[in-house]
């Protein structure tokens, strides 16, 4: 289509009547996108069209910069100052002896892992549209995988390093996804919904049941630290030290996933994955092999919702199947459409409110004259209506076009590489 | 793109064929012997026909003549009970450094594979992609994207850049000339459904399709809206894009479309020019119930 642009030209003299006025004056700019977009040879155009590149230049680097400072959304700002202060009262507490730093420390690392369980959540239902239930069962494999594998207490011993029990664990979700992927995603979204709503049961049924290989309803001790055998780390006392191990730990995999997705939901691969969330016939009548890219959506977010698993165990270093109730499922959907479907920082917002009033609870639970247990329940229910009514789109919404980093379509680089 | 071709008005009979045109110079889709019935309703039966490359070739048919199944065979989304579709797509060879014709036997395949071999529908209802603006809605058109492979993010990111930087240009240079450049911050879900027809097409042209199903373009689209549209087409085909368009707006579709090819009942009552079309005994009475 090289030689479109006499005949655009051409078009727009036969148009002009019913076309708005400004087309027009649009041409000469087409004129400088086209020959600066990518192509080589470009600079010289794009020298013409400068006050347009150096604007759009100028838009890609407020972006850039954006997630930073200047450019927050008011919902971004809300929700930052909400977590300060929230941060600022914890620290004010632990400082004033109402909370003990391990406690803290410890809260802090369950809420990262509830993080990184509504991101994996989010690729498969904020991405894609994937309805699943089994939340549970995909985090409690990653969990089971690693102690199995790691624990000096399993049915069968293995004992080995958690660097292994973590490639078990992840492995373990991973077959599962595309096992019951493989029937359920060629068909319409309920189905994957139904599916997954019965395995999550069947999988916290079978390790209940098969306690010769599981250790069943028992649960599984011996679990070693994820770090047992580094230097350093491995000989730290227990309390405080360990504690805060364990949460610079679940920082590493938080914000490795983290970059890890925002690189994957910015790029081609995200878009189609959107596309396929909002109307999947589109997505296929527009070449897109729909079946490849919700299978690896599904795969991925079990993924992540298996690292969470794995830090879990390593966390509390003993497990049980109570750990894979279906109520886990549910915070985690709680969390994510809380937290604004389709957004990962959303949904990290949304993991750890669930989290600080689930804990959170347990504390104002002594000065109420009601049961703790059922009030956190209800302060949930309530907060899902509260969301549902007056802001369905969750607290942190995505808030912007995602396209893929350093990609404009003014950009002056045509010299390297095309 | 190839020449823009025209038949030659001169080989046309006056009128109408009694089937669709068979044995075309340079068929651009071929389909054969098609047949789809729903329990026993039988929604087209034993459709043949044929799509010059570089025509605009209108289909026609009262309700229910089976025209959006044809298009749901065509593109694959629903699989035939018998019968063959056939693409020709004009690829570059590099050895050659000419246009070589390919001949895809598409029957069976699924859609995406469809618009591998040239192919691209529109639907009859705008699809709107909820949470993405225009911009990012025209960048899900480009076929084979190297951003679309996870690992390629991670290996490749410079080829997912410049890709991306070529399709934002592309998309920007699609939606100027549609007139609606301005929308392209726009999220999708809030245009008009004529702009949002405009959208449909500009983001089928990122997919660089030999031939355009379109199902009804101008439906519930302004009389403005609509000459502008078909503008558009015209121009895009001038650039060397084959059309197959469904309409019911019939002085729209004899403006446009050359050969209109006539369905009623699941199978082909003729072909033949708009005049030809308009004037048929047949076509009046199965269709125009004399209306024109």
């Amino acid at each position: 289509m090289s030689d479109d642009d006499p005949k655009r030209a051409a078009d727009s003299g036969d148009d002009a009547p019913t076309r708005p006025a400004g087309s027009g004056e649009d041409e000469p700019q087409t004129g400088a996108k086209s020959g600066g977009g990518a192509r080589s040879g470009g600079d010289a155009a794009d020298a013409d069209g400068s006050p347009i590149a150096a604007a759009r230049e100028a838009d890609s680097l407020r972006g850039a910069a954006g997630a930073l400072v200047g450019g927050l959304t008011t919902a971004e700002r809300n929700v930052a100052s909400a977590l300060g202060a929230f941060i600022a009262l914890l620290l004010l507490f632990t400082a004033a002896g109402v909370i003990n730093p391990t406690y803290l420390l410890y809260l802090l690392s369950l809420a990262g892992m509830y993080l990184l369980l509504s991101m994996g959540l989010n690729v498969q239902w904020g991405y894609t549209g994937l309805i699943n239930f089994s939340v549970a069962a995909f985090f409690g494999l990653g969990a089971y995988g690693a102690a199995l594998v790691t624990s000096s207490d399993a049915p069968i011993t293995i004992a080995a390093s958690p660097l292994l029990g973590l490639v078990a664990g992840l492995s373990l979700a991973g077959i599962l996804a595309v096992l019951i992927g493989i029937p359920t995603l060629s068909l319409r979204a309920d189905y994957l919904a139904i599916a997954s709503l019965g395995l999550a049961e069947v999988v916290r049924l079978i390790i209940n049941n098969e306690g010769q290989w599981t250790g069943g309803a028992v649960g599984l001790s011996g679990i070693p630290r994820f770090y047992e055998n580094w230097p350093v780390l491995g000989d730290l006392a227990r309390g405080t030290p360990t504690a805060a191990a364990n949460l610079a730990l679940v920082s590493v995999f938080v914000v490795a996933t983290y970059l890890f997705l925002r690189r994957i939901h910015r790029s081609p691969w995200g878009r189609v994955q959107r596309t396929i969330r909002a109307d999947e016939d589109l997505a296929k009548a527009l070449g897109k092999d729909t079946f490849r890219f919700k299978m690896e959506s599904f795969v991925v977010g079990s993924l992540v919702m298996a690292l969470a698993g794995v830090f879990f165990a390593h966390l509390q270093l003993y497990l049980a199947p109570t750990s894979l109730l279906p109520t886990q499922t549910f915070y985690v959907w709680i969390a994510v459409i809380l937290g604004g479907t389709g957004s990962d920082r959303g949904a990290m917002f949304g993991g750890f409110v669930i989290i600080a009033i689930r804990e959170g609870t347990r504390f104002v639970g002594g000065s109420l004259p009601i049961d703790a247990g059922p009030l956190r329940l209800f302060l949930i229910g309530l907060i899902i209506i509260l969301v549902i009514r007056y802001r369905p789109e969750g607290l942190l919404p995505p808030q912007r076009e995602l396209v893929w980093p350093g990609a404009s379509s003014s950009q002056a680089d045509g010299g390297d590489g095309q | 793109m190839s020449d823009a071709e025209t038949p030659a008005d001169g080989d046309e009979p006056r009128s109408m064929h009694d089937s669709a045109a068979l044995g075309k110079g340079d068929p651009v889709m071929q389909v054969e012997g098609l047949k789809k019935s729903f329990g026993g309703l039988t929604a087209t039966d034993d459709v043949s026909l044929e799509v010059e490359r570089g025509t605009i070739t209108g289909l026609i048919g009262p309700n229910g003549a089976g025209k959006s199944t044809l298009f749901n065979l065509v593109s694959g989304f629903y699989e035939p009970d018998a019968g063959s579709v056939t693409l020709r797509p004009e690829r570059w060879d590099e050895d050659a450094e000419e246009w070589i014709v390919e001949e895809h036997d598409v029957s069976g395949t699924p859609p995406h594979e469809r618009v591998d071999s040239g192919m691209v529908r529109t639907f009859q209802t705008p699809r709107k992609p909820e949470g993405m603006t225009v911009r990012e809605a025209m960048l899900v058109g480009p076929q084979n994207q190297v951003g679309e492979s996870i690992f390629a993010l991670f290996t490749n990111p410079e080829q997912v850049r410049m890709e991306e930087s070529e399709a934002l240009a592309r998309a920007d240079e699609m939606l100027d000339r549609f007139g609606i450049a301005h929308l392209a911050g726009e999220p999708a879900t809030e245009l008009s459904g004529g702009q949002m027809k405009l959208v449909e097409l500009a983001r089928a042209m990122m997919a660089e399709p030999d031939l355009l199903l379109l199902d009804e373009p101008v439906a519930g689209v302004n009389p403005t809206l609509a000459n502008e549209l078909r503008e558009f087409i015209h121009s895009l085909n001038e650039d060397g894009v084959t059309f197959l368009v469904i309409e019911h707006d019939m002085s729209f579709i004899m403006r446009l479309a050359d050969p209109i090819i006539v369905l009623d009942q699941g199978s082909v009552l003729g072909e033949g020019s708009p005049e030809a079309v308009r004037t048929d005994e047949r076509v009046i009475d199965a269709y125009l119930g004399g209306a024109l």
